[in-house]
């Protein structure tokens, strides 16, 4: 009986479905392999590590129950730097409703729309290292007889106006301000990208029609545009919480998170690698990421809804569901 | 069959690739010199010197050096380089055969000197003679290596522009300092103090060797924790010089207006060129700075311009490596008249601008304004409190050499360099007395 049965499946191994099945299988180990090795296992081990006392090299580790976490919520040394986020988050807005306004131009008839579109998506492609750098030299004041002044002062000066300290220590919010603008910079040109994409989507019987209505181009936006890519404006907004969480690379580079420009990731770091409490910046990523993760449920709902939402309405209006 | 074929073609596909990865780790970075000496003279005993001073062997002066002592004991001395030091020798110390004379590595543990290194006599009659002589002593007093040299902590300064304001007399107290800071604000063109903010990170943390020496106390850390000090007593190491920090911080006319501005490899040229008047830095600074100035001789190091609580100043001493005698030495009499030769009267460590090892000895041209200063060591930990300071240090998160973003450091200097004045301060120390205090009591019970 279990003969036969092995033999079954060493003929069924033989044939198209069971070559695809081993292929299949094989292929997919090694990537498996790695993930679990190189994602899962420190991930795990992170969690235990967030309820232990620990230093950097693991000697003694001492179990400490919430502790670490407590000292999250608790010390204003750690949680305060959420705060700075929602300078991030206040700037985020602002970039989808200036990429919304800079798509719905590019989607019109202008000239040299491809070359447009080239210049503001650039700044995406570029390394967020490099941006940081050369921003770091654009706000700077300089110092008379040793350095240049940076870029922004040189061009103020152009039309008359006095050099100003833009990441001036007695003002964190400027400081902060500057560095939201660099990421507003960086990354605009993949909003714009996203909204084009979902502003080409509408069927122009659309606009031929509300064009014979007489209808104006704010009309046109309120009750055709948006409503038809709301769904990419909520992914949109909900990725900006995300990446508004979990800024990094801009401050840490252009102020080193001083001048009170630090962020939750910067910190989590430094209580790591410099503060040695490597328990405690365990319990800040399992922070981050349970956060990172109800955003991420939040915006699958959000997601889901908004499309149903569609389907519903055009088999209202009667066009039919088309696979 | 052919599921086979496949199958062993994956697997040997993935073997590949993992034997690649694997070998890739391994490589040969071996970096070493040894001086080569034409026509060997002498009676053939050939004295072999394991040293980490690559950049002397390479350019030959150790060998110049030597002559004198190759003469004197007919001998000849080779010298062998190591870039990596420690990783270096540390292999060629599991055998036997590693040099007659050579630089004891600091991972070899002090109870475990006696097996590799012979003993240069004990601690009572070296102490007499040399400095830092408790260095490489294991508990039965013995002694396996003298300190070639050593260095001391301060304040770099280029001299032409402290002397183009007028100071003809270098500050012995916080006070004098900061005047002295401001005279040069007024009568030149240089920036009297450069922050080096920007990188902060560390460039700040060098504020931190400062603190033993304005305690006058050389086991300052084991006073603070047998003691129960706070770690900001205002006579102790720790206020002084942060109060000094935050003092010049907080006059704009000292430091440079954008402390974002920093880029320090430029900061050594303006340094030399004399664009800037101070830094608080290592005595490690020292040859980096001369190394680019037009003239080195303006590079100066002034001790610690903070007079300790018990009226004097104080400098604290560090010594660099220590020679030791190979135990397993067919030369073992002829390596210790070595080391005496080398630490005594080579004149090495003044050439390098270091502090000389002999206790009578003049310093060093570049340490002149030292002559006034009681040099001294840090004390040893007692064995009860060994660790104790640097776990309080991670568990309050005060993190004394620390300069991450929420450090007292750098909540020190941008309160001062916002202007809030001396409250702020106040507030920015009791914050960390008690985060200190808090952890003392949970680790020392």
């Amino acid at each position: 009986m279990t003969k036969k049965n092995r033999k079954g499946f060493l003929n069924w191994l033989k044939t198209y479905e069971g070559q695809k099945f081993v292929v299949s299988v094989l292929f997919l180990l090694v990537p498996l392999a790695l993930l679990i090795l190189f994602t899962f296992v420190p991930a795990v081990n992170m969690v235990g590590y967030s309820f232990q006392k620990r230093d950097q090299f693991g000697v003694n580790p001492e179990f400490v129950g919430f502790d670490n976490y407590k000292t999250i919520f608790q010390d204003p040394d750690y949680f305060i730097t959420f705060k700075n986020s929602l300078y991030y988050l206040a700037g985020s807005f602002v970039q989808q409703a200036l990429a919304l306004l800079l798509a719905s131009i590019l989607c019109s008839k202008i000239r040299a729309k491809g070359l447009f579109k080239g210049i503001l998506f650039f700044p995406y492609l570029m390394n967020g290292v490099a941006v940081s750098i050369i921003f770091q030299r654009f706000f700077l004041k300089g110092q008379a007889g040793l350095s240049p002044q940076g870029t922004l002062n040189s061009i103020l000066e152009l039309f008359g106006a006095e050099p100003r300290l833009w990441l001036d220590p007695e003002k964190p919010m400027l400081a902060n301000f500057c560095l939201v603008f660099v990421s507003l910079w960086r990354y605009i040109g993949f909003d714009i990208i996203m909204y084009i994409g979902a502003i080409q989507s509408i069927p122009t019987d659309l606009y031929e029609a509300s064009d014979l209505d007489g209808a104006n181009p704010w009309q046109r936006f309120r009750y055709i545009v948006f409503p038809s890519i709301k769904p990419i404006i909520s992914l949109q907004l909900i990725l900006a919480v995300k990446g508004a969480i979990s800024v990094f690379e801009i401050p840490y580079i252009i102020t080193a998170g001083n001048y009170g420009t630090s962020t939750f990731v910067i910190k989590t770091i430094e209580t790591a690698f410099s503060k040695k409490q490597v328990g405690l910046a365990s319990a800040m990523a399992v922070v981050l990421l349970i956060i990172t993760i109800i955003v991420t449920l939040v915006q699958k709902f959000f997601f889901r809804d908004g499309q149903e939402e569609r389907i519903k309405r055009e088999k209202k209006s009667g066009r039919g569901v088309r696979y | 069959m052919k599921a086979r074929k496949i199958i062993s073609g994956i697997t040997a596909f993935t073997l590949i690739c993992g034997t690649a990865a694997a070998m890739s780790g391994c490589g040969n970075t071996d970096k070493d010199g040894s001086s080569k000496k034409s026509g060997s003279k002498g009676s053939g005993v050939v004295l072999e010197v394991l040293t980490n001073r690559t950049d002397r062997v390479d350019d030959g002066s150790l060998d110049e050096l030597t002559d004198a002592f190759e003469e004197a004991n007919n001998c000849e001395v080779k010298y062998v380089g190591y870039a990596d030091y420690a990783g270096d020798v540390a292999t060629r110390m599991g055998t036997e055969d590693y040099g007659d004379v050579l630089m004891i590595p600091d991972d070899v543990k002090l109870e475990d000197l006696s097996n590799f290194f012979e003993p240069l006599g004990t601690y009572d009659e070296m102490k007499e003679v040399y400095r830092w002589a408790d260095k490489k002593m294991d508990s039965s007093k013995n002694v396996y290596g003298v300190a070639y040299g050593g260095t001391a902590t301060g304040v770099l300064y280029n001299k032409a522009v402290w002397s183009a304001a007028g100071i003809t007399e270098m500050p012995a107290t916080a006070d004098e300092f900061i005047a002295d800071l401001k005279l040069i604000a007024e009568k030149t063109d240089a920036i009297p103090y450069y922050t080096n903010y920007k990188d902060a990170s560390w460039t700040i943390t060098q504020w931190q060797s400062l603190v033993n020496s304005a305690s006058g106390d050389a086991g300052y850390e084991n006073t603070i924790l047998t003691n129960k000090l706070d770690l900001f007593a205002e006579d102790g190491g720790y206020y002084p010089v942060y109060k000094l920090m935050f003092d010049i911080f907080s006059d704009p006319e000292l430091t440079e207006e954008d402390h974002m501005t920093t880029e320090w490899e430029s900061s050594k040229v303006w340094f030399g060129e004399g664009k800037i008047a101070t830094m608080v830095m290592g005595s490690w600074a020292i040859g980096q700075f001369q190394e680019k100035a037009e003239n080195p001789d303006d590079i100066g190091y002034m001790p610690v311009p903070i007079t300790a609580p018990d009226g004097n100043r104080y400098a604290e001493t560090s010594s660099d490596y220590c020679l030791g005698v190979n135990k397993n030495s067919d030369n073992v009499d002829l390596g210790k008249k070595y080391v005496e030769w080398f630490v005594k009267e080579s004149g090495f460590a003044a050439k390098e601008g270091m502090i000389p090892t002999t206790v009578d000895s003049e310093l060093p041209g570049n340490l002149s304004e030292f002559s006034g200063v009681t040099l001294f060591e840090k004390e040893a930990t007692p064995d009860e409190l060994i660790g104790k300071f640097d776990e309080i240090d991670t568990e309050s998160g005060v993190s004394v050499w620390g300069g991450d973003t929420d450090n007292f450091k750098i909540k020190i200097a941008e309160a001062a360099f916002a202007g809030k004045g001396e409250d702020e301060f106040k507030s920015i120390i009791s914050d960390v007395n008690k985060k200190w205090s808090d952890a003392a009591a949970s680790v020392l019970g």
